[in-house]
C-alpha cells in the first residue's frame, strides 16, 4: 500500500478510481465482458495458435511462464479487435462519468 | 459524515504500516483504543480542506485501508470533474483498458502454461494421418465424404427369398411382402383368415376363389385400399383358401356372394399383402407369370385348369391370373391350352357369371365389353409401391374401367379378377351401393 504522501494528484486520482471500480464490482464486470468478447471474436483461438507455435519452437518441456508471458502478451494486446476495444473504452468512460464526480 | 473508525476486532490481518516497533505498539494502540488515534483523526478531520499530515499512527491493515479510502474519497471530492480535463479522463480510461487487457493476456498465459505442464495442451489436435483420411472431398459428382450421390438408386439386389433382382430402394418393402413378415403382411393375413372363416361358411365348395387376390378391399377403408393396392401382388398359382373374396362380397354393400359361380374357376392369384402362402407347391418367382419351361406336364395341366396361362409376349411367361383374366381373351387361353396339352384341350374356364360382387354394373358392363382388353400382362408384384404401375395395370382396369376409376383415385387393391376386385375395391370408396343394373346375378341373389 502506498502511503498517501507519496502519491501525486494524478496517481491518487487513478488509485481512487481503481478503488471505485473494484468496489462497485465494475472491474469484474468489465473483465468478464472483455473475456467473453475476446472469445467470441476468435482472439483466444488466434492466440492459442500462436502459443502452439511458440511452444513447439521452445520445446514442450522447457516452457516457462515468463517465456509465455513475454511472447504472448504483446501479441495478445495487438490482436484485440477494434470493436472490442471501442466498446470497452466506452463503458469505462461511462463509469468515469458516473463516478468521477462523486 | 466522517465517523471515527471502530477499533479493529479481528487479529491483525497483515503487518501494520510501520516496522516491528509498530507491531508492538500497534497492539498497544489497539488496546488503548482511540487515544492514540485521536490526534491523527483529528488531523484527518481538520484536513478536509488541506493536505493531511503524514500520520504516524500505527494502524492495522484494515483500518489503514479504510483511512486511505476515506482520504481518497475526500480527494476525489476535491478534484471534481471540473478539476479534470477530458484528456486526463481519457488517459485514465486507456490505462484501465490496458490493465484489463493485460489481465486477460496473463490469465490466458497461465492457462496455457498449466495446460502444457499438465499435458493436455495438444489434446485437441488430430494427427496428420487422420486429417488426411477424413479430409473434405471437393470433387464434382461426389459429396464431401467422397461418396457418389445416388449410388444406391440403380443398384439391384437379389432377393434371397424369391431370387429376383430388386431395386435397392424398393428392396425393403419387397422383402416384407416376400417373406410375409412385417406389419402389413401380418395384418392382411389376419384379415384374410378372418375372412376365410366367413367365406368358408358361405361357400364351402368353392375351392378356387377367383378373388383371393382381392384381398381386403371389402373392408373398404381407404387406407386399406391403398395398402392393398401395393400389397396385392404376390402371385400364387393356387388358390388360397383364405381368400377373402366371399366375405368381401358378403360384406360389401350388396352382400352378395356374387362370386360364387365365377370364383370356382379362378385361382388365387394374389395373396394379400404379398404373403407367399407356402401352401402352394409352386413357389413361383414373383414375376408376373410363370415360366412354362420349368413346369412338368402335370403341373402344366393343373395350372392351366386354374389359371389363365396365356403366355405374355414380353416376358414369355404364363399369365397367372384367373381364368377370367381380362387381359387375355378366351381365344388366347384356348390357344395356350391347345399348345400345351394337345388339340383336345378344353378351356376349363367358367365364364358364366360375371363376378359382379361389388361391381358397379356400369363398370361390369364396361368390363365385359373389355374382355379383349390387353393391358400390360406384366404382373409384377407391385410390392414396389409403384402405385402407378398397379394403377395402370389394374388388372386391365387401367384403361378399361375409366368409369370405375372415376370414383377411386387410386386403384385400391386390384384383386383378382382384376376388374371385379378392382372395381369392387374402388367401390368401397363410393358411398352409394352399387345398384345392380347388371342383371342376372344380382337378381338371383335378390
Amino acid at each position: 500500500m502506498i502511503s498517501i504522501h507519496k502519491m501525486n494528484k494524478d496517481a491518487q486520482m487513478r488509485a481512487a478510481i481503481n478503488q471505485k471500480l473494484i468496489e462497485t464490482g465494475e472491474r469484474e464486470r468489465l473483465k468478464e465482458l472483455l473475456r467473453a468478447k475476446l472469445i467470441e471474436c476468435g482472439w483466444k483461438d488466434q492466440l492459442k495458435a500462436h502459443c502452439k507455435e511458440v511452444i513447439k519452437e521452445k520445446g514442450l518441456e522447457h516452457v516457462t511462464v515468463d517465456d509465455l508471458v513475454a511472447e504472448i502478451t504483446p501479441k495478445g494486446r495487438a490482436l484485440v479487435p477494434d470493436s472490442v476495444k471501442k466498446e470497452l473504452l466506452q463503458r469505462i468512460r461511462t463509469f468515469l462519468a458516473q463516478h468521477a464526480s462523486l | 459524515m466522517w465517523r471515527p473508525p471502530r477499533p479493529c476486532p479481528a487479529p491483525r490481518l497483515s503487518p501494520p504500516l510501520r516496522g516491528p516497533r509498530a507491531v508492538a505498539s500497534g497492539g498497544g494502540a489497539r488496546t488503548s483504543g482511540r487515544s492514540d488515534g485521536l490526534p491523527g483523526r483529528a488531523a484527518g478531520r481538520e484536513g478536509l480542506s488541506r493536505q493531511p499530515q503524514p500520520c504516524r499512527r500505527p494502524l492495522c491493515y484494515e483500518q489503514s485501508e479504510r483511512r486511505l479510502h476515506k482520504s481518497l474519497q475526500m480527494k476525489m471530492e476535491e478534484m471534481s470533474l471540473s478539476g479534470l480535463d477530458n484528456s486526463k479522463l481519457e488517459a485514465i480510461a486507456q490505462e484501465i483498458y490496458a490493465d484489463l487487457v493485460e489481465d486477460s493476456c496473463l490469465g490466458f498465459c497461465f492457462e496455457v502454461h498449466r495446460a502444457v505442464k499438465c499435458g493436455y495442451f495438444f489434446l485437441d489436435d488430430t494427427d496428420p494421418d487422420s486429417m488426411k483420411d477424413f479430409e473434405i472431398v471437393d470433387q464434382p459428382g461426389l459429396d464431401i465424404f467422397g461418396q457418389v450421390f445416388n449410388q444406391w438408386k440403380s443398384k439391384e439386389c437379389v432377393c434371397p427369398n424369391c431370387s429376383r433382382s430388386i431395386a435397392a430402394s424398393r428392396f425393403a418393402p419387397h422383402l416384407e411382402k416376400c417373406l410375409g413378415m412385417g406389419r402389413n403382411s401380418s395384418r392382411i393375413a389376419n384379415r384374410r383368415i378372418a375372412n376365410s372363416n366367413n367365406m368358408n361358411k358361405s361357400e364351402s365348395d368353392q375351392e378356387d376363389n377367383d378373388d383371393i387376390n382381392d384381398n381386403d378391399w371389402s373392408y373398404g377403408s381407404e387406407k386399406k385400399a391403398k395398402k392393398r393396392k401395393s400389397d396385392k401382388l404376390w402371385y400364387l398359382p393356387f388358390q388360397n383358401p383364405n381368400s377373402p373374396r366371399r366375405s368381401k362380397s358378403l360384406k360389401h354393400k350388396n352382400g352378395f356372394s356374387v362370386c360364387t359361380s365365377a370364383s370356382n374357376t379362378l385361382p388365387l392369384l394374389f395373396s394379400s399383402s404379398g404373403e407367399l402362402s407356402n401352401s402352394d407347391p409352386f413357389k413361383y418367382s414373383n414375376s408376373a407369370g410363370i415360366s412354362y419351361e420349368s413346369l412338368g406336364p402335370e403341373e402344366l395341366r393343373s395350372l392351366l385348369t386354374t389359371q389363365c396361362g396365356v403366355i405374355s409376349e414380353h416376358t414369355k411367361k404364363m399369365c397367372t391370373r384367373s381364368l377370367r383374366c381380362p387381359q387375355h381373351t378366351d381365344e388366347q387361353r384356348r390357344t395356350v391350352r391347345i399348345y400345351f396339352l394337345g388339340p383336345s384341350a378344353v378351356l376349363p374356364e367358367v365364364e358364366s357369371s360375371l363376378d359382379n360382387d361389388s361391381f358397379d354394373m356400369a363398370d361390369s358392363q364396361a368390363l365385359l365389353s373389355r374382355l379383349q382388353w390387353d393391358g400390360s400382362s406384366d404382373l409384377s408384384p407391385s410390392d414396389s409401391g409403384s402405385s402407378k404401375t398397379s394403377d395402370t395395370q389394374g388388372w386391365g382396369l387401367g384403361s378399361s374401367s375409366s368409369e370405375s376409376r372415376k370414383a377411386k383415385k387410386k386403384k385400391p387393391h386390384l384383386g383378382l379378377a382384376g376388374a371385379a376386385s378392382g372395381l369392387g375395391a374402388s367401390k368401397k370408396k363410393r358411398p352409394k351401393p352399387p345398384a345392380p343394373p347388371t342383371p342376372s346375378i344380382y337378381d338371383d341373389i335378390n
